[in-house]
């Protein structure tokens, strides 16, 4: 196994507004490995992005709290780092690239000027050297130098992504956060950006967590992929573990709702029912008021982690006699 | 040829911009049948929605004809077109912003019904009401929530409801899971088919989603800046797609599947502006196959094999039909 760059364990984090606690993440473990990408599938609410803003300690104070667990990230757990310290982290250690690349840019700065910006927070440059560095980061990504000089609403939606990229990337982060990056583009411009992700992976040998709803992306820049559901992660395992021989009941809804490319005629199985409300979660499993396999035990107790092999793990009742090898909640 | 509900011919669109015309829907014609749907795809700005707006006139058209059983509706007077829309309904993309906040559910289904004069009577009118709300699949209790309290699967099928509401023939649905989650989405497709089978309800389905538009759609056309430029049987487009752009684009789809992974073509550079076009082939500037012909003339949409027809100088040049 090579080198852990980011560990998440037993991350519990809720929410307090007008009385209301809302439950986001309610234990989750996850784990990358350097130079690997991580999937975080999941349907609106099911907590990837909060479990993002994690890593950043950015989980809005204060009426976000973190109730326990530890993330750690090369080395340090950024949840007990002080402010100044998490500033030297941010955007040096790990990125963020944001869905919506239309609000993500400061619309009065150039865009050179806010790639140079993270340059220079973090090395001693000047601002020469730093807007130089800018120009070769915009060339990265696949945009003519020259245009450091222009101002966000002269790129189209496309171009904008790449720049935000290209501050993400500014400073060789061994970590970058990508939250549904190519959600806002359209299909032909998407494959252009998961192409440049994939390539910028590979050359600046990145972790990458990459939050999506969407499998089709999985299986395109993902080695593994971690099922979330109301906050917690309900399937983990290699792309082969859970496309090939997927277990929870969750992810085969998900699945069966995806309409067959190869056979228009084939049914779509939708998973019945809603989202389960943040505010008042079901007891047991928390998928169980959705589920076709749902028993009294279901509703009961929650389902502990059931190691499938060794990269493969469920959190479902239906596998409790697969293996020996259970682990504990 | 079945019997035709909808023909679409020549039907432009352009709006007035500080920077001269923008050509949003330019000569676009294609027929449907009773019963079926057409999907229209394409990138944001390929006029796809301007398309289905004009044709319900929404949008004026700038010139072109929309017949209507028949019918030439961008003829007839605002009146009568008030009546017609009875039958041509809109389900919308956002089911967050097309629902009045201050409209419970049965108010917002009730509402066209009695613009429309269609029932009189209060009581029976409630009833209707109940009726839609069971067949959209919204439960009874729901009848005085506000749709700020309902999650956007349910808002959607108010939306779907209010269409329903008018007994219409023709919907033009714009989008109409895009903004759903995938479990949601499946729930609302499985829908709009069941009652699309038991109303016999024609459906122009507009989305960017190719895979949803291949499962949900008998033909499918493609749009690229404003222009229809391949349009065939759903089946026939994703077993051999023939405009390149149609194929850069089938293939760009990112499959949920980790073996038999398709080659992708990559094209260049992005959409270029609509104001204006040259009289050229509008998709020259990023095709791998363009040649001269294809930079000086405007490729004509060309019937190349029974129901699939395709706008590209070389598809009509390879096919022997070349001008």
């Amino acid at each position: 196994m090579a080198d852990e760059i980011l560990q998440i364990r037993d991350l519990q984090i809720e929410f307090v507004s007008e009385g209301e606690v809302t439950k986001a993440v309610n234990g989750v473990d996850l784990t990358i490995a350097e130079g690997k990408t991580l999937g975080l599938v999941g349907e609106t609410g099911a907590g990837k992005t909060t479990t993002a803003l994690s890593v950043l300690n950015l989980v809005p104070k204060p009426q976000g709290k973190i109730l326990s667990g530890e993330v750690i990230l090369d080395g340090v757990n950024v949840l007990e780092q002080s402010e100044h310290e998490m500033e030297k982290i941010r955007g040096n250690t790990v990125s963020m690239i944001f869905q919506d690349p239309m609000s993500a840019l400061n619309p009065v700065m150039s865009v050179g000027e806010q790639i140079a910006e993270v340059v220079k927070i973090h090395e001693k440059v000047d601002e020469k050297a730093a807007m130089e560095r800018a120009r070769e980061m915009l060339e990265t990504v696949g945009i003519p130098g020259e245009r450091a000089v222009e101002y966000p609403h002269q790129f189209s939606g496309g171009m904008k992504q790449r720049v935000l990229i290209a501050i993400a990337l500014a400073c060789s982060p061994k970590v970058l956060l990508a939250d549904e990056p190519t959600t806002a583009l359209d299909v032909t411009i998407q494959a252009q950006v998961l192409e440049l992700m994939k390539e910028l992976k590979r050359k600046f040998n990145m972790a990458m967590l990459m939050i999506t709803h969407d499998f089709g992306i999985v299986a395109e820049v993902c080695d593994e992929v971690s099922v979330m559901y109301a906050g917690k992660i309900v399937e983990h395992g290699t792309l082969e573990d859970v496309f090939d021989h997927k277990c929870h009941p969750y992810t085969e809804g998900l699945f069966n709702s995806l309409p067959d490319i190869d056979n228009r005629k084939s049914e779509l199985k939708p998973i019945k029912g809603q989202m389960p409300d943040p505010t008042n979660l079901p007891t047991g499993c928390p998928f169980h008021p959705r589920c076709d396999y749902c028993t009294e035990r279901c509703s009961q107790e929650e389902p502990p982690k059931v190691q499938i092999n060794d990269t493969h793990y469920v959190r479902c009742w239906l596998y409790e006699n697969t293996k020996e090898s259970q682990l504990k909640g | 040829m079945g019997d035709v509900l909808l023909e679409v011919k020549n039907l432009k669109k352009y709006f007035k911009t500080p920077r001269g015309m923008l050509h949003a829907v330019d000569d676009v014609s294609f027929t449907l049948e009773r019963g079926k749907t057409l999907g229209i795809v394409g990138e944001s700005g390929c006029g796809k929605s301007t398309t289905g707006r004009t044709i319900l006139r929404l949008e004026e058209p700038t010139s072109g004809e929309v017949f209507f059983e028949g019918r030439d509706i961008t003829k007839i007077s605002k009146h009568e077109m008030r009546d017609l829309r009875k039958e041509m309904q809109l389900i919308f993309q956002d089911p967050f912003s097309s629902l009045d906040p201050r409209m419970t559910v049965s108010q917002a289904i009730e509402e066209p019904i009695k613009l429309a004069g269609l029932i009189k009577d209060k009581n029976e009118r409630f009833r209707r009401v109940l009726h839609l709300m069971d067949t959209v699949g919204l439960a009874q209790r729901l009848v005085n929530t506000y749709p700020h309290e309902l999650d956007g699967g349910r808002r959607q099928r108010i939306g779907i409801a209010r269409a329903l509401a008018m007994n219409p023939k023709f919907i033009v649905c714009d989008e109409p899971v895009s903004a759903l989650d995938v479990s949601i989405q499946a729930q609302i497709l499985n829908l709009m088919k069941e009652i699309q089978k038991e109303y016999g309800l024609t459906y122009i389905f507009i989305t960017h989603d190719l895979s949803v538009v291949n499962h949900f759609s008998d033909d499918i056309a493609v749009m690229y800046l404003g222009r229809l430029i391949e349009k065939a049987p759903a089946e026939r487009l994703f077993e051999k797609p023939m405009h390149p752009y149609t194929q850069a684009l089938l293939s760009a789809i990112p499959v949920p599947r980790i073996h038999n992974r398709g080659e992708r073509i990559l094209i260049k550079g992005e959409i270029t502006s609509p104001i204006n076009p040259k009289p050229v082939c509008r998709f020259a500037n990023r095709c791998e196959y363009c040649t001269e012909v294809c930079t000086s003339q405007e490729p004509q949409l060309i019937e190349v094999e029974p129901q699939h027809f395709v706008a590209c100088h070389k598809v009509n040049a390879e096919m022997g039909q070349g001008q």
